[in-house]
Order: C-alpha cells, then structure tokens, then sequence
C-alpha cells in the first residue's frame, strides 16, 4: 500500500536512479513538496540508499534550509546580509511577522506561514531579499510586505502571485569583453578541438586568467595539473555556490549569459578529458534552475553537449546541475565536493587537492562561474579577449551594492582602484569599503587609491559601500554573526572561536565590553587565524577586529574606558528567579 | 618517500607514507594531539598538533613528512596556541573535572595539564547536551564530547557497524546515535567493542568503573617534575615598606570551604608564611569583614546567586590580587552540575520537594537573595588575576603561589601541582 507521501518519495528516489551521491538532492526535493522532511520518509529514503538514518539527520542538521519539523506552507526567509539590513530588511520582516501573527522562525498555530531569516540571498543590489518556498522575490519593502500578508492570509497560491515579484533582472552597469560578448554558440568549443588542449592552456596562460572566486589560482595551472593527473574519469565543477555576502555576479551571469558558462564548462571538460561536469548551485538560486536546465537541453538538442560533441567523433561532455541546500561553506572547493558526493558539507583534509583528487576520489577542476565565461572567450576569440591596451590585467566582474546610486554589476579592468569603482557606481558621503566579502578587507573612505586586484584588495566579486549614516559596528557585528552561523564546526578554533567572538561583538554592541575584551578577540584573531582548516575560520575573527582598527569611534561609542566588565548581565541571570518568585507571591 | 624530517632540531626518520605525527610518534616525540590515534586515519579536527611546518602553521596528524622538513613544535607561541584550544573545548562543554568519573584518566585534562593551562579565561558555553544512560554498561554524557570523532572512526573502522554520527553544525554540532529509538541500549554497542574504549574524555564511558583506581594510581596522576613556567599576566606591584607585611584576605562563596581546608593544610609552614603576610578576614582568625585595602584575596566557591556577586565585587573592590581558587571559583565546578536545571525545579526540590522540608513553599521574601540562572565562575564577574586550579588545590600550591606573590613574583604553578580535581 502507498500513501500519497510515499508516492512524492518514491518518485524522488526513481529521479535520483536510487544514487547515494544524490541523498541530498532528494532531501531537498521532499522538504520543498512538503516543507520539511517526514519521519517515514527518512525511513524509506535510509532504507533504498542503504544508509544510517543518522546520516539523513545529519543532513538535515547540517543545511539551513531542510528541516525535520514542519515549516509553514508559505515558508519565508528574509535575506540578512548586511546590504539587506540596509534597505529595510528587518522592518520588511516585522511587518511581516506582524500581520501573519508570528514570531520569526515559529510556524504559525494553523500551519500557514514561517517567517525566518537566511544568510545572504545574492540579491543585494535589489534587496531586501526574500526566498518564499525556494524562490526568490526582490525589493520586499514595506508596502510589498503588506501586499504577501494579504495574499498569504488569502491563501493565495504562489503562481498567483504577481509575476513581477519572480521577475528578477540584474543591474548590469558597465559592460566589457564578457557582457559585451558576441560570439556564436559552440565558436569556443569548436576553437578549442583545433587548438587541442596544449593550444588551451596556452591561450590561457597568455591571457593571464586568474581564477574569479577569491583565491586567483591561475587558471591554465588548475586545468594543466588535471590533465596530467593519472588515467581515468575527471570531472569538471562549476562552483556557483555564491555565498560571499555582497557577490551577485554569478547569478547575473547564470541569468544572462548562462550559455557562456555551459560553453567555458565544456571546453575545459575536452580540455582536461572530463566526460562530465556539475553546475553546483546554490538553494537560493532555485530560480536560475529551470532556464539553466533548458539551457543545458537546447545544447544536446543541437550536439554541444552531450555524445560525439559539435560531431567530432569520441568526444563526450555532459552537464548536470546539482542544487546546494543552505551552507556557505560548501563554497569552499573541497566542501563542494563533499555536499556533491551527499555528505556534510566539510572541507576536506588538503593536500591532495581536488585538482587530483577531487570528486569520487578522481581529479577535479573546481572553477568559478566568472572564470569558466572568461575561458570560454579566451578559447573563441584568443588571450586578447581578456588581456586588451586598456586592461593590461584582464577583466573582473564587480557586485557593487550599499550606499551608492547604482549599485549592480561592473565589468572592470584588473587594477581598477577602489575611487574609480565608487565613482563608477555613484557612491557619495563614504565612510567605509568592504572589498571581498566578510572575510575580504575593510577600507577607510580615504584608502581610494588603492586596487581592486590579486595584488591589493582581493575581491572575488564583493563591493559593499557604507556611507556615513552607517554604524560600522553593526556592521561588524553582522559579519561575526554570518561566520558563527556558517561555521561548519569541525575545527575547534573556528567552531567555538567564531561563538566566542560572535558574544562579545554582542556584549559590546550592548555596550557591556571593556578593554580585556577586545584584548582577547585580538588573541583569539591569532588563532583563528593561525590554526583554523578552512578560510572561513581563518577569516572570522578579522572584520570586527578592522574595524575596531579603522573606526574606533565606533567602539568608544559603546564603551566605557574601562578595564573590565562582567561576562553577562546580572539583571537578566536573575529574571527566572525574579518571575518564579512573584508568581509564588500571587499564589 | 623515506628520509628524515628536523623537529625542534632533533632529526628522526620517516617511513613511506608517513605524517610528521606519526614519524614523531614513533621517534618518541610527542607532539601535542587529541583526535589523532595511531589506529585510524586522521581527522585533521581538533587542531592541538598545529607546528610550524616550513614557516607555515599546518596540523602535523594530516602532513605527510617530505625529506629535509622543518617542524617546530614546543615553542611557547604555539603551546599558548594549543593551551587555548584546550581552553575553549573546556568552556565548549561542560568539563567539571572533579565531578567526572574519567577524571585522572582524562586524556583532554592531561594534555592541559602539561600545556600549564591553570585558568579558564572564557566564558563558559553551559552546553545542555543530553545524556544517554539508557545501555545496561555505557554511559554517553554527550557534554563532554569534543568532537574528536574517535568513536566514529573506531565504530565504522574497527567494529564495521558505524553507530556514531556527528550531526550539525557550528556551535550546534552533536553526536547521534545509529539506533531506531536513537538511544545506545538499541544500537548493539557493546562493553568490547572499540568504539566503547576509545573516547579521550569522559563522554563514552564504562557503568560500574568510575572512581575505581584511586587518586594518585590514576593514567595521568603520576608526572614527572618539570615546571611549565608559563606566567600569565604580570603581577600588579605591590609596594611594601622594608618590614612591611603583605595582606592577605580569604572568602567563600558557593563552594565547600574544602579549598579552605586544604589552605590550612600547609600546618607548620603557616608559621613561616606569617612572618611574611598577616591575615585579614579568613578563617584563620575568624574576621568575617575584609579592611579597606588588602594585598591577596583568595576567592573560593562559584557564583550562584545575587548575595554571591555583592560579596565577591566588595572583596574584589578591597584586593589589590585577587586569585580564584578551587574548580569552583575556576568554572562553577560542582555547583554548576545545576546548570542544565530549569530555575523553578531547583527551587521546588529544595524548597517543597525534599525530604525533610516542613511547610513546604518557595520563599518569597524580597530580602532574600536570587538565584542566577547558571552558577558561574568568578572571572565572569569581576577581574581575575590569578587562578589556583583544583578540587581543592593541594596546600603546596598554595604556599608555592603565596612565596612568589611575597617575593614580587608573578605566581606560577608547576605541572606537578596543577590539579583541577
Ligand atoms: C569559506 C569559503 C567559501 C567559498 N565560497 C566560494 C563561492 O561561493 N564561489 C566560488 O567560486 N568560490 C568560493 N570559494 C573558493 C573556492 O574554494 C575555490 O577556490 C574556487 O571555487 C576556485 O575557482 P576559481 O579558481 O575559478 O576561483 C570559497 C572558499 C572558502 C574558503
Ligand atoms: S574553519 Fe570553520 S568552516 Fe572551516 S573547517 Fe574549520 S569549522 Fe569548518
Ligand atoms: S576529566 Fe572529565 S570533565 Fe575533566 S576534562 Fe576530562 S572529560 Fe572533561
Ligand atoms: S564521544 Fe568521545 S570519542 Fe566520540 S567524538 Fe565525542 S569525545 Fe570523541
Ligand atoms: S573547588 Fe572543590 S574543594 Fe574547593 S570549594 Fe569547590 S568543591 Fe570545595
Ligand atoms: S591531532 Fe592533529 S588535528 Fe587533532
């Protein structure tokens, strides 16, 4: 006998071909027909992939957006990156929690709604951002906020909510070889089988391509030591994971110029050998999906993805997409391939390094969206397609939001200083720059001479613009907050450092610090730093601790100059007490 | 590869496919370690065996030895790296060493024995993890567990059944159970199984076993003599005039008074000791208000209540050093068992529930004290200068911390009398 739930999981499994690999694909897929994960359902889903059912709750411990209680059935998350905050997030959500009758993150009595919020959406130049069911709305202010509670409280199934609202553009502002790109589907793969892969690399070691994702590794030495890696099955992952706080390029380019992606994807699946490849993208992209997907499907329709590509006889690429489920960190290469392979999302033990022991234990190419479009112009059009008179360097997509006029997407020459880009962008009153995300760096509104490069101030994409009306330790504090919360937890200096540090950024923020605090953050800065697995440890504790560098205005604010203060507040330590007590005396 | 790897200067041999820890290992170099074991492949977690490899800071459990490395290890940088590693996995969970039945046997204490940790400087995470003691044999206090992932390994690896799961993440991480309820007693775990005999703390432990080797015969009890020298902070100056006495005041908040106890246990050297310092409120001499200005304090007991934090900032107010003594100024120790207990319970069984208790109400007096919602260590209220671990700290350490303080030392507790049970 099969009951209806049965049916959605069966059907899962079948989709799945009943593939261990895939466990987390499936759970996702269950959470999303039926806002969490059922009991029974872990049960068949343990039983037909012959896994430990502490493995599935693991799983669903692990990613933010599966649960094993029930959501609400509008099941809403509020973007709370920073940039979010800034237009209006929070008030959007109380609004919100208001009209429906809830407290954020509780399920309504009757099942209705969950209001909740989520680390960044990637919809920071058109925030506040908000996922409903997985998808993704932008621009939720007030007045939209009153808007989804009428239609929530209505009942008002999704599809009938006004399309606009799914609608979502980029701001692309200022365009150059890559979003000015022309070329003909399959020019890039077809140059790339006559250069033959020495040709490849070579263009791409003459182009100077830098990989896009943060860490610049150059890109014709990842796809080289691959090639080169022993006999057998490789793979090629494009990391669309995009989870820098501040970064919206690769949704803007999966959007616009998705073919661009698929196209750089299969030239380095003929370049290394690799028969197939895997988009790895993030949940909250969910949207992206279905166009991705009829993308990917044009392409084998007309033979440029698939068996016998471009009818060159023997060679073979294919691509599948595979959706993350909530964790930063499984940006992060090795975690990548980890949450690829179904598991937790932990950055492996390195070396080796996926480049040759990668997914399924084979070599690996892991490389961002943005490179992956820029070798694809590299193999149509030559190393001139990056490297021109006027960017000596190449090109770097920027993800420009904050407090500017135009915040979106800017195609820039490598070595654009940080004046030229807020120029760009509009940006007036400056008080702060953070270039490169949470971890990257915190620039003074005087640092404008300095340069967006590998060299200088690394960005993988992040611009985030703070003007003077910005309290920069609520910045900070938010920034703390998003590590804690993304932590993996599996080193000890960054499971517990990034907690330690996230409560006294809090007990100063509520004015309670003293000088022995930020003596200890700095201590505790050096460990983290030192001795943490992965970058996101190793970059956890740094932006509270620049800014109390660069803005201690912001800090004297909320401190006294003392040298010690309590722990925790005594008032609140005795409430419990308090309450019990005068509960007595009414008795 | 085969060749030789340097560490801290002493050049040992590495086999094919080793890592700087096990080469070290079998050299007899003991690097500092606690979820690496020469049974399993490594975990790479717990980041106690960070060295300095070839100018770059790596865990040695997960590098493979290359001819002709450089390791640096026991330097002092990276012992005080390694010390508050130690120190966050005691706050992280709940470590009361002297109310844990692995005390002695502890592998997590024994490393911070020898890295000189003498004082939890973070506030504590009061972890209220729950505990199965649901299997006739074993017991699993999941507030201990550091997440070494040992029992993992050795349950997958050793015993093929694969029983131990870490779940979650960040500060959520847990540890579950490959069972149908969950719980141990239906997992098939059993007493021999390796999975029950690897776990380096007190988090997987044996029904029936605690306590059974006495103090002093306990795995780590027995230490050489070697002195950490680890000072900590600097001695704030304590200006006496030539023939001038340093003072010295005591007082007990939520503790036994044992620390107190074990104080006078220095007998005849006491009479030594007051040639150097005079006594203000102690027991000693039954003075129960401190003067205005006194050199030492001595705090024993945590803080559990409103009274608690009045007297302690008064006596922290009046002492120039103030020194935490005993587990129980040092991170609530036994008192602290209470954590996990909701308010209302705690009341209730003293004050209604409990054997003995005539007209049983809970107290509404307004004058009467609250109580907070944790007991709390002392560093958590007021400055702390020094800590003289414990449970109680033996009395030469007290003598060993008072003759340094007197003799314008900053206190240093050697390893042979560092103790937190
Ligand atoms: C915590 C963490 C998060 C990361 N997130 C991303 C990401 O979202 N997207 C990305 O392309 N690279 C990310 N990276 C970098 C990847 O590990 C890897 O270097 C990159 O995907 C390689 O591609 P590239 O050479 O094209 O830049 C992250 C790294 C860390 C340590
Ligand atoms: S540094 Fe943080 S995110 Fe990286 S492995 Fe360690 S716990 Fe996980
Ligand atoms: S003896 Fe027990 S309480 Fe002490 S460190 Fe070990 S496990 Fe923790
Ligand atoms: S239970 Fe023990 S062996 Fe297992 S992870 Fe926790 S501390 Fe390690
Ligand atoms: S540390 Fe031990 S001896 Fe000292 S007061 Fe606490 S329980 Fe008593
Ligand atoms: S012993 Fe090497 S990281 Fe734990």
């Amino acid at each position: 006998m099969t009951s209806e739930s049965d049916a959605v999981v069966r059907e899962q499994l079948a989709a799945y071909r009943r593939d261990p690999r895939m466990v987390l694909q499936i759970l996702r897929k269950l959470q999303l027909a039926q806002n969490h994960i059922k009991a029974t359902d872990i049960d068949i889903v343990a039983e037909s992939l012959n896994l430990p059912r502490t493995k599935i709750h693991a799983l669903i411990d692990f990613y933010s957006f599966l649960h094993n209680t029930p959501r609400g059935g509008y099941d809403i998350y509020f973007s709370d990156s920073i940039t979010d905050h800034m237009l209006g997030s929070r008030e959007s959500a109380a609004v919100l929690c208001e009209e429906l009758g809830v407290e954020p993150g509780v399920p309504e009595k009757d099942g209705l709604a969950t209001v909740d919020f989520t680390s960044c959406t990637g919809l920071c130049e058109r925030g506040p951002g908000v996922l409903v069911n997985g998808i993704a709305i932008d621009r939720v202010d007030i007045e939209r906020a009153h808007e989804m509670a009428a239609l929530i409280r209505a009942g008002t199934p999704l599809e009938d909510w006004p399309l606009e609202w799914f609608v979502i553009n980029d701001a692309i502002r200022r365009k150059g070889p890559l979003l000015n790109m022309t070329v003909q589907r399959g020019a890039a793969i077809e140059r790339a089988i006559e250069l033959g892969a020495d040709g490849v690399i070579a263009e791409l070691e003459a182009a100077g391509l830098r990989g896009c994702g943060g860490a610049g590794f150059p890109t014709h030495r990842k796809w080289d030591i691959c090639r080169s890696a022993g006999a057998g099955e490789r793979y090629v992952i494009c990391n669309a994971d995009e989870g820098e706080p501040g970064t919206f390029k690769d949704r803007a380019l999966l959007n616009c110029e998705g073919c661009n992606v698929i196209e750089g994807m299969t030239v380095c699946g003929i370049t290394i050998g690799a028969r197939k490849g895997f988009i790895y993208l993030r949940h909250e992209y969910e949207f992206l999906r279905e166009r991705l997907d009829r993308r990917l499907q044009r392409r084998r329709d007309s033979g440029k993805l698939g068996r016998n590509i471009c009818g060159h006889h023997g060679i073979h690429f294919d691509i599948e997409i595979v959706m993350g489920a909530g964790s930063y960190v499984c940006g992060e290469e090795s975690a990548l391939i980890e949450s690829l392979e179904g598991k937790r999302g932990i950055p492996r033990i390195r070396p080796p390094f996926p480049v040759t022991h990668g997914y399924r234990g084979c070599p690996t190419v892991v490389n961002n969206v943005e490179t992956f479009a820029y070798a694809a112009g590299i193999a149509a059009d030559g190393p001139g397609f990056f490297k021109q008179d006027d960017a000596k360097r190449g090109w770097k997509l920027l993800s420009i939001s904050g407090d500017c006029r135009s915040p979106g997407i800017y195609e820039m020459p490598v070595g654009t200083t940080v004046g030229e880009a807020l120029q760009a962008c509009g940006a007036e009153d400056v008080q702060a720059i953070q270039v490169g995300g949470p971890g990257g760096t915190l620039l003074a509104s005087h640092e404008t001479e300095r340069e967006l490069s590998f060299d200088d101030s690394n960005t993988g994409g992040s611009f985030m613009i703070f003007d003077h009306s910005r309290d920069m330790l609520d910045v900070a504090q938010n920034f703390t907050d998003f590590f804690a919360h993304e932590s993996c937890g599996f080193c000890t200096p960054c499971r517990v450092g990034t907690k330690l540090m996230a409560n006294m950024a809090e007990k100063i923020a509520a004015g309670h610090g003293a000088r022995l605090d930020i003596e200890q953050m700095q201590r505790l800065n050096k460990l983290m730093t030192q001795a943490s697995h992965c970058g996101l440890g190793q970059s956890a504790a740094v932006p509270i601790l620049t800014t109390y560098e660069k803005f201690p205005e912001a800090f004297r604010q909320r401190m006294d100059d003392v040298e010690y203060k309590p722990a925790f507040d005594v008032e609140a330590a005795i409430e419990r007490s308090r309450q019990i007590v005068a509960e007595e005396a009414q008795s | 590869m085969t060749g030789r790897i340097h560490i801290d200067g002493q050049s040992i041999p590495f086999a094919q496919g080793q890592t700087v820890m096990q080469a070290a290992e079998d050299a007899g170099v003991a690097i500092p370690h606690l979820c690496y074991h020469p049974d399993y492949e490594a975990n790479g977690s717990c980041k106690m065996c960070t060295c300095k490899i070839d100018g770059r800071q790596v865990s040695s459990c997960t590098t493979p030895a290359t001819d002709g490395m450089v390791v640096v290890s026991n330097t002092e940088e990276l012992n005080s790296e390694r010390r508050a590693l130690a120190q966050m996995l005691f706050i992280e969970g709940n470590h009361h060493c002297p109310s844990c039945e692995h005390s002695g046997n502890c592998v997590l204490q024994d490393q911070a024995y020898k890295l000189g940790m003498t004082a939890l400087i973070f506030p504590n995470f009061t972890a209220g993890r729950e505990t199965d003691a649901s299997h006739p044999d074993i017991l699993l206090n999941r507030d201990r567990c550091i997440y070494c992932e040992l029992c993992v390994r050795a349950s997958r690896d050793t015993d093929g059944k694969d029983l131990f799961c870490i779940t979650g993440r960040s500060n959520n991480k847990g540890l579950a159970i490959n069972s149908d309820t969950g719980l141990l007693k239906d997992s098939g775990l059993s007493v021999n199984d390796a999975a029950a005999n690897v776990c380096p703390v007190g988090c997987i432990i044996k029904k029936r076993q605690a306590f059974t080797k006495p103090i002093g015969q306990r795995d780590y009890d027995k230490r050489q003599v070697h002195s950490n020298k680890i000072s900590p902070s600097t001695l704030p100056e304590l200006v006496k005039e030539p023939g001038e006495k340093v003072s010295v005041a005591t007082c007990s908040l939520a503790g036994c008074f044992g620390c107190h106890m074990s104080f006078l246990d220095i007998d005849e050297r006491i009479v030594e000791l007051v040639e150097h310092i005079e006594f203000d409120r102690s027991p000693i001499n039954d003075i129960k208000t401190c003067s205005a200005e006194v050199d030492i304090g001595l705090v024993e007991g945590g803080v559990c209540n409103t009274e608690n934090i009045e007297t302690l900032r008064e006596f922290r107010r009046s002492c120039k050093v103030l020194i935490a003594v005993g587990a129980c100024a040092m991170s609530g120790g036994v008192p602290a068992l209470r954590n996990s207990i909701d308010v209302r319970e705690l009341l209730e069984e003293s004050y209604i529930d409990n054997v003995g208790v005539e007209n049983p109400q809970i107290p509404t007096d307004d004058e009467l004290p609250h109580i907070l919602e944790n007991v709390s260590p002392i560093h958590e209220v007021v400055k702390v200068d020094f800590f003289l671990p414990g449970c109680p700290p033996p009395a030469d350490a007290f003598w060993q911390i008072l003759n340094d303080i007197v003799e314008g030392r900053a206190p240093d507790l050697p390893y042979d009398l560092t103790y937190y049970d």
